[in-house]
């Protein structure tokens, strides 16, 4: 691996702190994680990010937040986690961002910010449990996008060594062949998840430091040997004894002379969150079902639909039995949480401080706009022209009703125009901590009045109007969802990242300033909204119609079409998608 | 609409001028980026501000099926449909053919029939015809409330020949009149109609067609010339049309069209081009284009230009992170347009300049011989450039003239 492709890369420290530590184990509990990056000169001020818990994680696929250029990342500052996985990348080797030259790699090679995003890196994407080949005693099998590449740990190092994320995500054995699996099995994941997480923690020989030998960190640099910042994925599958064991065997103490770990007395210690990712587990879970029940379970979008509250407890089981004898104080993170309802729970029930917002970048995809708020509000249990019972999380915005609907995405959160009519102030958070309103670009779109200009006789003048943007209303977005139009997506990426933000921004007011109504907030939640998401399968049902009408491949389906039938008049659909 | 020609180059036709319209100016000459369904394919409207555009082009045929003009209605128009604020213009049917580079529109003509009441269509989604009649055409436009509308014109592929050819120029002139009525009830003064000149490739019934054209000047802001068909004809049509008014030459969207265009006097122009092409993995520069999908690029860390203002460039976004994602990531094809739309503005900001420091003649040269480093120009540009004034080849001693479009591409090597 070459050591001469980077010049400065000083890992940055990682800390995180609960607000207060007195805590039953698995208690819900507000935390704050930081990222402080180390200065290029002396007396430069550090960079820092602080996110507070809980908190979310916004996923990426092939390095790219789903829909998003770089600019609308930038804007949306929702978005601070950001989490990559590497293995998109393996199809040529050396993988290209290992070839990325300057300070962090990863950040610029993808265009993040490093003043304003923090980037956790893991091999596999949590998302993807499609089946794979097996994992061997010396690698892990990942899919790159062309095909299947065996990645042992030494390799895994050398990717997050030569791209500095900020957070590198143990490799573990977890096995994407077709569930049930053995004992034998899941006794060689913990065995083989240790010894690789041992390679992982061993320090990184860094070149060059750019830090003048008498500055403070002269100090660090010499006494102290830099390691990844790593969290670990928690192994063991669906047995909880198995998960215990894997604890186990963390805090075993080390023999002194295994070089390659020195500094630390049991691995646990080199470890600073734990990471679960409950899309394999859900398929386990599923595959124990009787096999009736399985068909039913595994139909509507599978493992991209929260199945029921059972599977939610069952990961609740999991997270004590991996947790029960490691320490409280270091982040929980889970990955692929599917509803708010699964979150809130895992929060209540094992003080879950981090979550993905997989599900919520999905329903973007789908045309699916989400509107809750937590605590709920007396206001929103009026009916909107809902029907009677349960609200839904979202409205999928492919329905006809939309076609002339001019309000803005969310009823539940105001747009910035409408809250400046009432508001002087146009802080984004209250006194204490809510959001007040949907800062988002589609919600709250903002003219930057700062347009490139290309020629001397173009004007600067912009126009007048001192008012902020009118929203993105629900018709035009209906209208560019049915004609295939891609800034749906982009605009629906954005706020669906956001609403969960503000969802986040809740949570922590409750168990800041009303800790104890916490649990009635949970159930009044539960009960206000429809769990199951069925309103999120229409939504991805009228997305796959459209795809087919209108996406890659329709010409050659138009032709076919053609061909058979006199016209190319479509026979209506069950779903009200209005063509 | 406030016309004003800022200057004039002294060799060629081109001028520099100002529109003022009612949702602000445009500076001519200018590239009009195409949001036909209401959106530029993948950009929010403040991302396409930012981009330093201030006129894009919505198509009426496609907005009139998809939302419908009952939702533009209730909307309060196109603008607010869609959230542009600055100047917008209409278009009305999707011409079949454009000559620039062998990008063929999806064909409508299966649907179509003309009489001398309108056009008739059958929609392609639900098989029902409806007929388009001058007047409707002005009626749903002026719902739309884009600043620019074009008169309904019965539009011929430029390739066809015989009667049906005058007839169509006839019928155009005497649609434009019905237009013209339509457009002055209601009040719809800030709203501007231009004229679509005629006739096919016959020199002959383009001249009868600008002449009627011209009479009736008065009740026509602008004058729009469909579809290139070589630089003889277009020479021809732009040097008759009145000084004060702005020119619009349809469907032109190679850099090397725009250029030749520009130097015979046209204004503005509007292309899917560079749009589609980016979403194709195709950008734009001032060396040729860009195949982002070819191999070569797959660990090429340079940005696209590093010398281009677009978000893209200016964010160090690499050749090689689009070669893993064009195709694939929408958030590619977004960064690939934000790059070409900025190409295209950026060209013709720099001809603006040149026309006012009248060195347009130099800055072609420089152009060309950037764009066509390889040595080959092509034939019918060196010749309609001559036309006015401008030798490329004056100077240059390694250069051969090509027969053909010499259309610009990049090659795996």
């Amino acid at each position: 691996m070459s050591s001469t492709t980077n010049t400065f890369n000083p890992i940055p420290s990682f800390t995180f702190h609960l607000r207060v530590s007195s805590l039953p184990k698995f208690s819900p509990r507000l935390g704050q994680a930081v990222i402080t990056r180390p200065v290029h000169r002396t007396g430069d001020e550090a960079e820092k990010i602080e996110i507070s818990t809980p908190g979310i994680i916004c996923s990426t696929t092939r390095g790219v937040i789903e829909h998003l250029s770089r600019d609308h990342v930038k804007k949306t500052c929702s978005i601070k986690w950001v989490h990559v996985p590497f293995e998109s990348f393996l199809q040529i080797d050396p993988p290209v961002p290992t070839r990325q030259d300057g300070s962090n790699p990863l950040h610029r090679f993808l265009g993040y910010s490093p003043s304003q995003h923090l980037l956790s890196l893991s091999l596999r994407d949590p998302a993807d449990v499609r089946d794979m080949p097996a994992n061997g005693n010396l690698f892990v099998a990942a899919q790159s996008s062309r095909g299947t590449r065996k990645v042992p740990p030494q390799a895994y190092r050398s990717y997050a060594a030569a791209t500095m994320p900020d957070i590198v995500f143990s490799m573990p054995d977890v096995s994407f062949t077709p569930p049930p699996h053995s004992q034998k099995r899941i006794n060689k994941s913990i065995e083989r998840s240790t010894r690789w997480l041992a390679s992982l923690l061993a320090p990184l020989n860094l070149v060059s430091s750019p830090v003048e030998p008498n500055s403070e960190h002269a100090a660090t640099a010499t006494n102290i040997l830099p390691r990844f910042n790593v969290f670990l994925h928690m192994v063991g599958g669906i047995k909880e004894a198995a998960r215990s064991a894997f604890a186990s065997s963390l805090k075993e103490p080390l023999d002194v002379k295994e070089s390659h770990v020195a500094q630390l007395e049991t691995l646990d210690d080199g470890v600073s969150g734990y990471v679960f990712d409950l899309a394999p587990l859900r398929l386990a879970l599923l595959a124990e079902q009787p096999r009736s029940l399985q068909s039913v379970l595994a139909a509507a979008a599978s493992v991209y639909r929260p199945t029921d509250d059972s599977i939610t407890h069952s990961f609740v089981s999991l997270v004590h039995a991996s947790l029960q004898d490691l320490s409280a104080e270091k982040p929980r993170l889970v990955n692929t949480a599917l509803s708010p309802h699964e979150m809130l729970v895992l929060i209540r029930d094992a003080g879950i401080d981090l979550f993905d917002t997989f599900w919520a970048q999905q329903a973007a995809t789908w045309g699916f706009a989400l509107d809750f708020r937590f605590p709920v509000r007396t206001e929103n249990l009026l009916s909107h022209g809902d029907s009677p019972g349960q609200k839904q999380l979202g409205i999928n915005i492919f329905d006809g009703r939309f076609a002339t609907d001019f309000g803005r995405l969310a009823e539940h959160l105001m747009d910035r125009l409408e809250y400046s009519k009432h508001n002087s102030d146009l802080s984004e958070e209250d006194a204490l901590g809510h959001a007040t309103f949907c800062t988002c670009a589609a919600c709250s779109p903002t003219w930057a009045n700062d347009p490139l200009i290309h020629s001397s006789v173009d004007e600067r003048t912009v126009p007048s109007e001192e008012e902020p943007a009118p929203p993105y209303t629900r018709a035009y977005i209906h209208h560019l969802l049915h004609t295939h139009e891609m800034s749906a997506h982009s605009l629906l990426a954005m706020h669906n990242i956001t609403v969960m933000n503000a969802f986040m921004r809740g949570i922590r007011s409750i168990l800041q300033y009303e800790p104890d109504r916490f649990s009635d907030e949970v159930a009044r939640f539960q009960e206000t909204y429809d769990g199951t998401l069925k309103a999120l399968d229409d939504a991805k049902l009228c997305w796959a119609e459209v795809n087919l009408a209108r996406g890659k491949g329709r010409i050659a389906r138009e032709r076919e079409a053609s061909k058979s039938v006199e016209g190319l008049h479509k026979d209506s659909s069950s779903i009200d998608c209005e063509f | 609409m406030q016309f004003e020609v800022l200057a004039q180059c002294s060799t060629t036709r081109a001028r520099v001028s100002r529109m003022v319209m009612a949702h602000g100016t445009t500076l001519l000459p200018t590239f009009m980026p195409v949001a036909t369904q209401a959106a530029i394919k993948g950009l929010t409207y403040q991302q396409m501000e930012d981009l330093g555009v201030t006129l894009i082009l919505n198509n009426t045929y496609h907005l009139n099926l998809r939302p419908g003009i009952k939702v533009l209605k209730e909307a309060g128009g196109a603008h607010k449909f869609q959230g542009w604020r600055k100047n917008l213009l209409t278009v009305l049917i999707p011409k079949f053919f454009s000559d620039s580079g062998g990008f063929q529109l999806v064909s409508l003509s299966k649907f179509t029939k003309i009489t001398e009441e309108g056009a008739l269509f059958a929609s392609p989604f639900t098989g029902e015809p409806t007929l388009l009649t001058p007047e409707e055409s002005i009626a749903i436009q002026h719902t739309i409330g884009a600043d620019i509308i074009m008169q309904l014109d019965d539009v011929v592929p430029s390739l066809t020949t015989g009667p049906r050819v005058e007839e169509a120029m006839w019928r155009s002139v005497r649609w434009l009149d019905r237009c013209i009525t339509q457009h002055k009830k209601n009040n719809h003064d800030n709203q501007n109609l231009f004229a679509i000149i005629q006739g096919g490739l016959d020199n002959k019934l383009r001249d009868i067609c600008l002449d009627e054209m011209i009479k009736r000047k008065d009740s026509v802001n602008g004058y729009a010339i469909g579809g290139l068909s070589g630089g003889e004809a277009k020479a021809q049509c732009a040097s008759k049309l009145p000084e004060d008014r702005p020119r619009y030459s349809m469907g032109i969207g190679f850099a090397e069209d725009l250029l030749v265009c520009v130097a015979l006097g046209v204004d503005m122009a509007d292309c899917v081009f560079p749009t589609r092409t980016a979403r194709f993995g195709v950008a734009l520069t001032l060396r040729g284009p860009l195949n982002l999908r070819l191999n070569k690029y797959v660990q090429d860390l340079d940005p696209i230009d590093r010398d281009c203002p677009c978000p893209t460039c200016q964010s160090g976004t690499s050749r090689a992170f689009l070669h893993h994602n064009i195709g694939i990531e929408t958030a590619a094809a977004h960064a690939v347009t934000q790059h070409n739309i900025v190409f295209q503005a950026k060209l013709m900001g720099g001809v603006r300049d040149a026309i006012l420091n009248d060195t347009f003649p130099s800055f072609l040269h420089d152009f060309f011989r950037e764009y066509y480093s390889g040595g080959s120009y092509p034939r019918w540009i060196v010749d309609a450039l001559n036309t006015v004034g401008v030798n490329l080849l004056e100077g240059i001693k390694e250069v051969r003239v090509i027969d053909g479009s010499g259309a610009n591409w990049d090659y795996a090597n």
